[in-house]
């Protein structure tokens, strides 16, 4: 009689009073759910050109001239200006042929450029990695887009001229191309 | 055989809450996981869409100018509405605008107010606080619908810039991956 009543003691104190972790939980959910994100955000750094008096001393002229790499933005694709001497080596300084009208330097893969995804974004990372090898130095990129690009090809370019994710540079990260954007007033 | 009726009844009177116990824990690890502390937020809306960047820079606390496709916010108060205006190089469609009225050249004049307001309001509460973290630096977080031709997004950064911000961050959802 003794024995069995012990028994059943022991058998009840086995089980576990969840009640009160069940009030924590049920207190801790709605606060958690309030601060919880599920879209986590970031921000893009961006200045607009300095606009300064003209400086009264001329620079001081340099064999090695700074770049002033611009992203053209068109309905046509991406023109690289300011790098032609990377790009096109061997190409003369020639003037443009009358009537013909300028190509851009990465002409989007859909000729109407429709969609965001048109553009060649790779093909950009690829050409500023060739202009970041030999300006190594060099960290700012102009967008100059015209002012019916949506604004979300702006910020793909400026992925695309951030980083290169598929070079590693010296810690192991992807390689870090044109960091510094500077949007221009944009053409017309 | 009533005895044993009773006795059933009685059993099933107790609730088992252990698998409701799994299930919480399951949620609050999520919970936990997705537990952010960012200084801002988005107001989730079909006018508002921000684009995907590979961006990693974690946003700060500043003013908020919000552009989205039918009107201009800052700070979670209206300025004024945007208009459609037709495509002049696409005959048919239409194109986001700031209205003619509400602009003076690039600048828009009623944001331009607003913004200087507030440009005054932070430069008095830098120099009430006295230290060098609070001082007004002319930063401005700039949320803009993704689809927003560049005109308004450039006429947006102009006007900003002549309310003395000229420090721009742009607002983006980080890509995950």
């Amino acid at each position: 009689m003794g024995s069995g009543k012990g028994r059943r003691s022991l058998q009840q104190g086995e089980e576990l009073n969840l009640i009160p972790i069940m009030n924590l939980v049920s207190i801790l959910i709605p606060f958690l759910l309030m601060a919880a994100q599920f879209v986590h955000l970031a921000v893009i750094d961006s200045t607009l050109p300095v606009i300064g008096p003209p400086q009264e001393t001329p620079p001081e002229e340099d064999d090695d001239p700074p770049l002033q790499l611009s992203l053209v933005l068109t309905r046509q694709g991406i023109t690289i200006a300011g790098a032609d001497a990377v790009l096109n080596p061997d190409a003369e300084a020639a003037a443009p042929v009358e009537g013909e009208e300028d190509k851009p330097t990465i002409p989007c893969k859909d000729p109407n450029c429709a969609t965001p995804e048109s553009y060649d974004y790779e093909l950009l990372t690829e050409k500023l990695g060739l202009i970041k090898d030999e300006y190594p130095d060099d960290e700012n990129v102009i967008m100059v887009p015209e002012s019916r690009i949506p604004y979300e090809v702006i910020v793909m370019t400026m992925d695309a001229s951030r980083e290169d994710k598929d070079a590693s540079g010296e810690d192991g990260k992807a390689r870090t191309l044109f960091p510094f954007v500077v949007i221009a007033g944009g053409a017309k | 055989m009533a005895l044993k009726t009773k006795k059933r009844v009685e059993v099933s009177q107790e609730l088992n809450i252990t698998s409701m116990m799994d299930m919480f824990t399951i949620i609050l690890v999520f919970l936990l996981k997705s537990y952010s502390t960012q200084d801002i937020s988005v107001a989730a809306s079909s006018d508002l869409e921000l684009p995907l960047s590979t961006s990693a820079k974690e946003p700060q606390l500043s003013v908020n100018l919000i552009v989205t496709k039918t009107q201009i916010v800052v700070d979670g108060v209206p300025v004024l509405n945007l208009t459609m205006v037709p495509d002049e190089e696409n005959p048919g469609q239409e194109l986001i605008a700031v209205p003619e009225d509400e602009k003076k050249g690039q600048m828009i004049t009623r944001l331009y107010d607003r913004l200087l307001e507030k440009a005054e309001q932070s430069k008095a509460l830098g120099d009430a606080s006295g230290s060098k973290e609070h001082e007004f630096k002319g930063r401005i977080l700039l949320q803009c619908d993704k689809t927003l031709p560049f005109s308004v997004v450039r006429e947006a950064m102009y006007t900003a810039g002549q309310a003395q911000f000229g420090e721009f961050k742009f607002v983006v959802y980080k890509t995950t991956g």
